[in-house]
């Protein structure tokens, strides 16, 4: 082999090698620290995390109380905000209760104390279902499940929730 | 209950227990260029309502595309097409049936429907994003629903 045709000597081919796995391996180390520094922008919004619903903790009474509040959401063919409600209160063992209003039985919204015949219960208007302040479903009528509790959370001394999820028991 | 299939679904199981029909009037009309931006903002209003209502009693109310026409039609034929579409809607095991439009054309002819006719006045502009709009919104709904709810009584 001619000095003139060997144009990578030996060295350099090395050099070359080691920065290039060298640079690969740097590379594959700084990416998660990457990721994890701009977490916040890669993550999804809205589905499972919990959303301020501005309350704060220190209004929330043994009195249910409505809120409504909004969530960015995605499908398929959308990207829109969606609005949620739930039923706030304290039980008497001083724990935030957050309940879906959406009735068991065929969807609508329920109240609490929406009948006057059934104080101390939440009513559903459209068929007449009805529910203890624990969200049990009354007997007999309608609904056949407990009204769905969301996710929550407190920071900072205010109230985040997440999504109604249904419960075990009947 | 919305006219989509999952809903419509639920409703075959339940017919029993979803007995009224919401049908929104809303006018439609391009040719005169004075009225179409209060007669689209009316057309958004009147469906952000129908939607809202349904939310509220989903168990029980069904919630039908709109009907669509001519705001400078006579309104006779357009009683008769109304008329067509109850017609239809009653071999379904339906009892109440309600129309909502911000049309006050449709007052008059009031007594010829075969239905309760829910008129209301609307605003002809505004921001619909605006907190104002959405809290009269939330209340019309209320009422509205209020109202829908004497009749099942």
């Amino acid at each position: 082999m001619s000095e003139k045709k060997q144009q990578v000597s030996r060295r350099q081919f090395l050099n070359y090698t080691l920065t290039g796995v060298g640079g690969f391996m740097a590379a594959g180390m700084l990416m998660p620290m990457v990721r994890m520094a701009v977490d916040p922008v890669l993550k999804e919004s809205g589905h499972g995390g919990l959303t301020n619903v501005s309350l704060a903790v220190e209004d929330i009474t043994t009195e249910p109380q409505r809120i409504d509040w909004k969530i960015d959401q995605v499908d398929g063919w959308y990207e829109s905000e969606v609005s949620r409600s739930a039923w706030v209160f304290k039980d008497e063992n001083d724990e935030i209760q957050a309940f879906s209003p959406i009735c068991k039985h065929l969807g609508c919204v329920v109240s609490w104390e929406g009948n006057e015949s059934y104080p101390n219960e939440f009513f559903c208007p459209c068929h007449n279902g009805r529910y203890y302040k624990s969200g049990e479903n009354v007997p007999g009528t309608p609904p056949l499940a407990p009204l769905d509790v969301y996710e929550q959370e407190v920071r900072d001394g205010m109230l985040f929730l997440g999504d109604a999820v249904p419960r075990e028991e009947a | 209950m919305k006219w989509k299939k999952n809903d419509i679904i639920q409703y075959m199981e339940a017919k029993d227990f979803i007995d009224s029909v919401l049908i929104p009037l809303v006018p439609f009309q391009v040719s005169d260029d004075n009225t179409l931006p209060s007669s689209t903002f009316q057309s958004e209003v009147i469906q952000i309502l129908a939607n809202e209502i349904e939310k509220e009693l989903t168990g029980r109310v069904l919630l039908t595309p709109p009907l669509h026409y001519l705001k400078s039609t006579n309104k006779d034929t357009e009683v008769s097409r109304l008329n067509q579409w109850v017609q239809d809607v009653k071999q379904q095991p339906f009892e109440h049936v309600f129309f909502l439009t911000f049309d006050s054309g449709w007052k008059k002819v009031e007594k010829e429907l075969d239905g309760t006719l829910l008129w209301l006045p609307g605003s002809k502009s505004g921001n619909l994003q605006s907190a104002e709009m959405r809290a009269v919104i939330k209340d019309q709904v209320d009422q509205l629903g209020e109202l829908i709810r004497s009749y099942w009584v």
